[in-house]
């Protein structure tokens, strides 16, 4: 009866404890969020941006193939035409508008695969949470990248 | 319907597989019948082939004696190819496969791949023939072309030079079909690129087709235009209401928002073609000052106000009017908004005095079919095709009847039909007519005659040179007519033309045995005709014991201050003519409702404003000019309180105590009730291309009336 005590119960808690003091002696693993952040792999799939190019000018065309591919259906594109006085993009056309419902979004990165000027990019910014439904519909003035 | 005639066959294979096909057809439409496909872009169904683009290459043998299949050395344009007996087709071996390799690729050098921005993206054969049957790569290197982009071909259509595969479907579209022959192949070989004459604007009434049979993106509507991608639209069946032929057309509409209109194939109407006004002509949808909810005039402004309130103000104000109170009406609205309208008018208001017609309209006993017996719409659009003769009179038919003049047209061009046109003016039709008469203002009457007498080998004074003394048209042309006309055929005019001509023209057509179109000018006309939207006739066409006042009549005794409440629905009044009369009709009105989706002129008078829901933001069936009764759903939702017309009827009818109407399909079921033709309809072929009104039928009477008609010229 004795002999089952310590095997079943008191060996198991020691043993355990034992673990724990082993884990001791090795590197931290958890981070003191939000004082300090975790370094994000190179290619994490978070927050998006859409990107300009060097010349200050947007890379997004409006083609729409982001919504296309977007297996989520989160993203909303309305194209409109560039002319001489309001331009934004260097071809004929641009996106007028461009939402991206993040309630909806499952950052597959499928709108970034689509993009055939590489306007879309998902990247590390991860801290997405908010208070209200409505500020989950992201801009495209939210999105875009500032001009450096 | 054509009866059944022996075809001679022949017999072929296909990948080795027997089939017994019509002798002449095409390759390209025969292995159709296996399910298989033979890539194409040259090649439309509709237009005479080409074999310009080269897609279409299959391999060809011939059988041997000895059962073998011997191949012809090179491969065939299988679009240009009719088959023959023995032929063995090859469609998907790998010479073929690695030729249309080469086709595509060669097509692909020149051609600009900024699919992202074209608005043909997603919906381009030649995408869809690349990723089917392309190379993954090209191994073309050099420049590629550079052209004129976003070149505005007309205020319709754009065109993209550097996309242009040279194919030639818009070019032979206009000189085959549409037959203005607007475009033409300027420069050769490589640098061939389609353009109108002279650099002048695409003018066409059919300019819009060309876009969608372009099979890229160098043709695009100026109106879409980056509106949308194909993949963002949703797409709905509907009918055009803008024109009477009941055009069948695929309404794309995104989020809520009308973007576009396209052909919908209905071999019986349209084809697969749209007219421009079809094509172009539906933005009212988006119109930035639809109305939302009902508004009652509080002075000089408008205030919003409840459906409640409106419609206990407009029961207050026409109740029991009697011949105080009047309704005018849109042609436009659907069967059940107009049946029930009259429903509400008779029942309710207790007076006849509702019309749809513009002004002048026929009474009860002049009209065709209860003066004559005749049938005033005795064919369809589709009979024309195999009429041996046209004769289209008093109508510019690609404007007023832009469908039925295609059909005209292909009778003439595939068919060999001889047309003849007679018209004031100069009008489409007259470039591949047989014979124009060109009669002056006002003598379509006496052309009218004088053709009877020279059809019918009857007597009179209509000699052809009394006509040519009246109406200037050369007795020498109106003898060719004659001659040209023939025996049988069809005679083809529209509501627009004058009384005494058209009744003319229908008892020639029923002497000489010929068809007679007499066709309405709006989407619904036929229907407001036969659903009692008229002072002196019923649902049904059963004459009403007494007439109420006809559009004219409504008009003056409004201005007389005769009238108590008037109300529009979806009628500007402004558009029915004399502005005079109409602004003193609306003025000296004490209650004036429109009903309409924007605030049209007549508004500015109107004591109540109530929102219309459009065609497509309801369900409803309407009537073409071929008294063809085609269906349509509810595609889009109306703005804010918006309602289609019948449901107003039917709570004013249900607040005075009429039992309630919840449906559509309720209405027609009342329809039925009343209208026996409407009764032999069956709802599964309304809503699948459409089913025609029973046939009148002939049972002329009282011809000699037309005695008189002719002494009064």
């Amino acid at each position: 009866m004795s002999f089952d005590v310590f095997r079943d119960v008191a060996k198991p808690i020691v043993s355990g404890f034992g673990i724990t003091a082993r884990r001791l002696k090795a590197d931290k693993v958890t981070v003191q969020y939000p004082e300090e952040r975790r370094e994000q792999f190179p290619r994490t799939r978070w927050r998006h941006v859409l990107t300009r190019y060097d010349s200050g000018l947007e890379r997004c065309i409006g083609c729409s193939l982001c919504a296309g591919a977007c297996p989520a259906k989160c993203i909303y594109v309305e194209a409109a035409e560039n002319t001489d006085e309001a331009r934004f993009s260097p071809g004929e056309r641009y996106s007028h508008r461009y939402e991206i419902n993040m309630l909806r979004c499952i950052f597959c990165g499928y709108c970034q695969d689509a993009c055939p000027t590489g306007a879309i990019v998902l990247r590390q910014d991860f801290e997405l949470a908010n208070y209200e439904r409505e500020d989950f519909i992201y801009t495209k003035e939210m999105l875009l990248e500032p001009i450096r | 319907m054509a009866a059944a005639v022996s075809t001679e066959t022949v017999n072929i294979t296909v990948n080795d597989i027997e089939l017994v096909v019509p002798k002449g057809e095409l390759v390209v439409e025969a292995v159709k019948r296996l399910g298989l496909e033979i890539p194409i872009f040259c090649y439309h169904p509709r237009l005479k082939p080409v074999g310009m683009c080269r897609m279409c290459l299959v391999e060809v043998g011939f059988k041997q004696p000895d059962g073998t299949v011997r191949k012809m050395p090179k491969p065939q344009a299988g679009c240009t190819l009719p088959v023959s007996e023995g032929m063995a087709v090859y469609t998907d071996t790998d010479a073929v496969k690695r030729d249309r390799k080469g086709v595509l690729e060669f097509l692909l050098a020149n051609h600009p791949l900024d699919c992202p921005i074209c608005d043909r993206g997603g919906e381009c054969p030649l995408q869809n023939n690349t990723l089917a049957y392309g190379p993954s790569t090209s191994r073309f290197v050099e420049m590629k072309r550079h052209l004129p982009k976003a070149y505005p071909l007309s205020q319709y259509v754009t065109l993209d030079l550097e996309r242009c595969i040279q194919c030639g479907r818009c070019v032979r579209f206009t000189e085959e079909i549409s037959g203005d022959s607007q475009l033409a192949f300027r420069f050769r070989g490589a640098s061939m690129q389609p353009s109108t004459f002279q650099l002048t604007d695409f003018e066409s009434k059919f300019s819009g087709n060309v876009i969608e049979i372009c099979p890229v993106g160098a043709l695009t509507s100026a109106k879409y235009r980056f509106r949308a991608r194909p993949w963002d639209l949703q797409t709905s069946p509907g009918i055009c209401t803008v024109t009477p032929c009941g055009t069948n057309i695929w309404f794309d509409h995104r989020s809520g928002k009308f973007v576009r209109v396209n052909g919908r194939t209905n071999e019986g109407v349209n084809e697969e073609w749209t007219c421009d006004r079809t094509k172009f002509g539906h933005d009212f949808y988006n119109a930035a000052d639809r109305l939302a909810t009902p508004f009652r005039r509080d002075g000089e402004a408008f205030n919003a106000a409840s459906w409640s309130e409106a419609s206990q103000a407009v029961l207050a104000a026409f109740a029991d009017g009697g011949e105080g109170v009047a309704v005018l009406v849109s042609p436009t609205l659907s069967n059940e908004s107009l049946f029930m309208t009259q429903r509400l008018v008779r029942d309710t208001f207790k007076t006849n005095n509702i019309d749809f017609r513009p002004s002048g309209g026929l009474a009860w006993s002049e009209r065709l079919e209860n003066k004559y017996g005749l049938d005033p719409v005795g064919g369809t659009i589709a009979d024309l095709e195999h009429a041996g003769s046209i004769l289209v009179f008093g109508a510019s038919l690609a404007d007023e009847q832009p469908m039925t003049f295609l059909r005209v047209r292909k009778a003439w061009f595939s068919h060999g039909a001889r047309v003849v046109v007679a018209h004031e003016v100069a009008t489409e039709a007259d470039s591949f007519a047989d014979v124009v008469l060109r009669y002056n203002p006002g003598s379509a009457a006496v052309v009218a005659a004088g053709l009877r007498q020279l059809l019918a080998k009857v007597e009179g004074k209509f000699t052809p040179e009394h006509v040519e003394s009246v109406s200037g048209v050369p007795a020498d042309k109106l003898r060719a007519a004659a001659a040209s006309l023939g025996e049988n055929g069809a005679v083809v005019t529209t509501r627009r033309l004058a009384k005494p001509a058209a009744e003319i023209l229908a008892v020639a057509a029923h002497e000489t045995g010929r068809t007679f179109l007499h066709m309405g000018p709006h989407a619904n006309t036929e229907g407001a005709a036969a659903l009692g939207a008229l002072p002196d006739t019923l649902p049904g066409g059963v004459k009403a014991e007494t007439a109420g006042l006809d559009t004219k009549g409504i008009l003056d005794a409004a201005a007389a201050g005769k009238l108590k409440a008037l109300w529009l629905v979806g009628v500007d009044a402004f558009s029915l003519g004399d502005r005079d009369l109409v602004s003193r009709a609306l003025e000296n009105v004490e209650t004036l409702v429109v009903t309409d989706y924007r605030p049209t002129e007549s508004a500015e008078y109107a004591s109540w404003l109530l929102p219309l829901a459009l065609p497509a933001e309801q369900d409803g069936t309407y009537t073409s000019s071929e008294r063809r009764v085609q269906h349509m759903g509810a595609i889009l939702q109306a703005p804010g309180e918006a309602r289609a017309q019948w449901q107003v009827a039917q709570e004013l009818a249900a607040r005075s105590g009429a039992a309630p109407v919840f449906s559509t399909s309720e209405v027609r079921s009342l329809i039925d009730s009343v209208a026996p033709d409407y009764a032999s309809l069956t709802m599964a072929k309304v809503i699948d291309g459409g089913e025609l009104l029973p046939r009148r039928g002939q049972s002329p009477h009282d011809l000699e009336k037309l005695a008189q008609t002719l002494g009064g010229l």
